[in-house]
């Protein structure tokens, strides 16, 4: 019992000195990394600035794909399929046709537009008052203003096309929202690209600190065979490394979000008039900032991966 | 305190550095191992140091056979070690402190006793004025102190010394003698390698000769003439 207690103590004595070790170790390791990132500042601001616009590129792509995301989405609000009916059918046949479209689930609204209302509405627009006043008729049709449902499926508004096009009396039918798919379809070819070049960027940016860090330790060989020989462990000597790998990576991760912000005010301004010509239902987004403070995070666990990569190589040559 | 039990070492482009070399130094002696270049005093240095391993043969220190130990092994037992180079190996971007104190952060000692203890190490080897120095401030000399300095300041029970005085000159290499002296007698095994005749009859110490990877002569500190 006395010995099982003593044993304990021991243990829990020696989990705060292990620890203390443990800190002092590292602290060692991150003072030389900084050491080491200092002695050769401009290699250290080539290789920062490197990743720093490595990273900033799939950052600005996202940035302008963010804001075109919103575009499609604050004119796909408006979507709509207008139904032209032929201009013999009276109000009563529009009345009903526009009742049944009306009743179909994947629909919201239906207005009826008189032709009366399509004159109206045409006079009031610039330079064509007297051109209509010269017809003696009203050339117009009815017309169903159809409003798809907010969550209807694109093969669900495709149906319903169908159906229109169907009915009898209908001349024609336009569908508003086609263009909407086709942004949507480029947007996501887009966000797919975005994401390939990011991947490849990010490769780039580990790739950039390997080299430096492969340099570092070539330029150290003295260094580390005195380290081996004094009984560091292999941990010991590679630690340095590794902390500059991450040091690199947060600070291009830093420089490609300074980057990032710099284009979004650059852009702020030509944007602004933009969607002042828009009736200010469009204005220009940046990226979220929790997104911006992940791309230092994330910079940084690239930078270790490369450090870690390059040293696992080449300090085995170097650990005898 | 060491034993060489028929050691050989062939390297791999066939030259055979030791041949069935044996001997043993008991703790608390100090031995100089000399001979000709290609003797074979580097490889056996490298042995202790755990950087070769024999081909043959059982290296022994403190009780524990070199050849069977792990790599993962291998810094903890170099640890045990105070090996002082002929190029003392300072790393010259650092101070004379934080070379001295580098062997206390491997073993992770705290701040406070690291301090402590670099200045005891450095105040054995007198120069306890120049630690907050750049090594390159310093004479040949003076940094093969701190080179011995970062070697005791772990309090090891053996010191090996590879040509310690071969840039120094005589009066420069008695001082350095002089420190291992102290060493050993305070209880310290001290082996150390030179060619240096002169300094070797001189410090009258116990002397191993090698020649061809054998041992050919063992004289006692007693028959060494000055």
């Amino acid at each position: 019992m006395a010995r099982a207690r003593k044993s304990h103590e021991t243990a829990a004595r020696s989990r705060p000195r292990h620890f203390a070790a443990w800190r002092e170790q590292h602290g060692w390791g991150l003072v030389a990394s900084l050491h080491r990132l200092g002695g050769r500042p401009l290699g250290t601001l080539m290789t920062v600035t490197v990743m720093g616009f490595a990273l900033a590129l799939p950052l600005t792509f996202g940035l302008l794909l963010v804001n075109l995301q919103r575009l499609g989405g604050a004119l796909g609000q408006t979507q709509t399929i207008s139904v032209f009916l032929n201009t013999n059918l009276h109000a009563d046949a529009a009345q009903s046709l526009a009742g049944k479209v009306k009743s179909r689930p994947e629909v919201s609204a239906v207005v009826v537009r008189t032709p009366r209302q399509g004159m109206t509405e045409l006079a009031t627009m610039q330079g064509f008052g007297k051109a209509l006043d010269a017809l003696d008729s009203n050339p117009l049709p009815f017309v169903l203003v159809v409003t798809p449902s907010s969550d209807a499926q694109a093969a669900q508004v495709g149906t319903l096309l169908t159906w229109l096009r169907d009915r009898p009396g209908v001349a024609q039918v336009q569908d508003d929202g086609a263009w909407r798919q086709r942004l949507d379809a480029l947007l996501s070819v887009a966000t797919r690209a975005v994401m390939l070049l990011a991947a490849l960027l990010s490769l780039a940016a580990l790739l950039v600190v390997g080299n430096s860090v492969r340099l570092d330790i070539q330029s150290r060989a003295d260094e580390i065979s005195v380290l081996r020989l004094i009984g560091a462990s292999p941990a010991f000597v590679r630690r340095p490394y590794l902390y500059a790998g991450v040091w690199y990576g947060l600070a291009g991760g830093l420089v490609a979000v300074l980057l990032a912000l710099l284009l979004e005010a650059l852009l702020n301004g030509p944007v602004a008039r933009l969607a002042a010509s828009y009736d200010g239902r469009l204005h220009f987004v940046g990226l979220p900032l929790w997104q911006l403070a992940l791309v230092p995070l994330l910079a940084a666990v690239l930078g270790w991966l490369g450090a870690r990569i390059v040293s696992a190589r080449q300090l085995r040559r170097a650990l005898t | 305190m060491i034993r060489f039990d028929q050691v050989s070492k062939r390297y791999p482009t066939g030259q055979e550095a030791l041949s069935e070399l044996s001997f043993r130094v008991e703790p608390g002696e100090m031995v100089f191992i000399t001979g000709h270049s290609g003797a074979g005093k580097s490889t056996l240095l490298k042995m202790l140091a755990l950087i070769e391993r024999p081909t043959r043969g059982t290296v022994t220190v403190d009780g524990r056979n070199l050849a069977t130990a792990r790599a993962r092994a291998v810094p903890k037992l170099r640890r045990k070690l105070g090996m002082v180079f002929q190029d003392h190996r300072l790393l010259m971007d650092r101070t004379v402190f934080a070379n001295v104190e580098l062997p206390l952060v491997i073993e992770g000692i705290a701040p406070a006793e690291r301090a402590r203890k670099v200045r005891a190490a450095l105040e054995k080897v007198g120069l306890l004025a120049y630690e907050k120095k750049a090594p390159v401030a310093l004479s040949a000399g003076e940094q093969q102190r701190v080179g011995i300095a970062r070697a005791i300041v772990g309090k090891p029970s053996l010191i090996i010394a590879d040509e310690p005085t071969g840039n120094l000159d005589p009066q420069l290499s008695a001082e350095i003698m002089g420190l291992f002296d102290q060493f050993q007698r305070v209880g310290t095994t001290v082996l150390v390698v030179s060619h240096d005749l002169m300094l070797i009859k001189r410090t009258r110490k116990r002397v191993l000769v090698l020649d061809q990877g054998r041992l050919v002569d063992d004289v006692p500190a007693t028959e060494v003439m000055s």
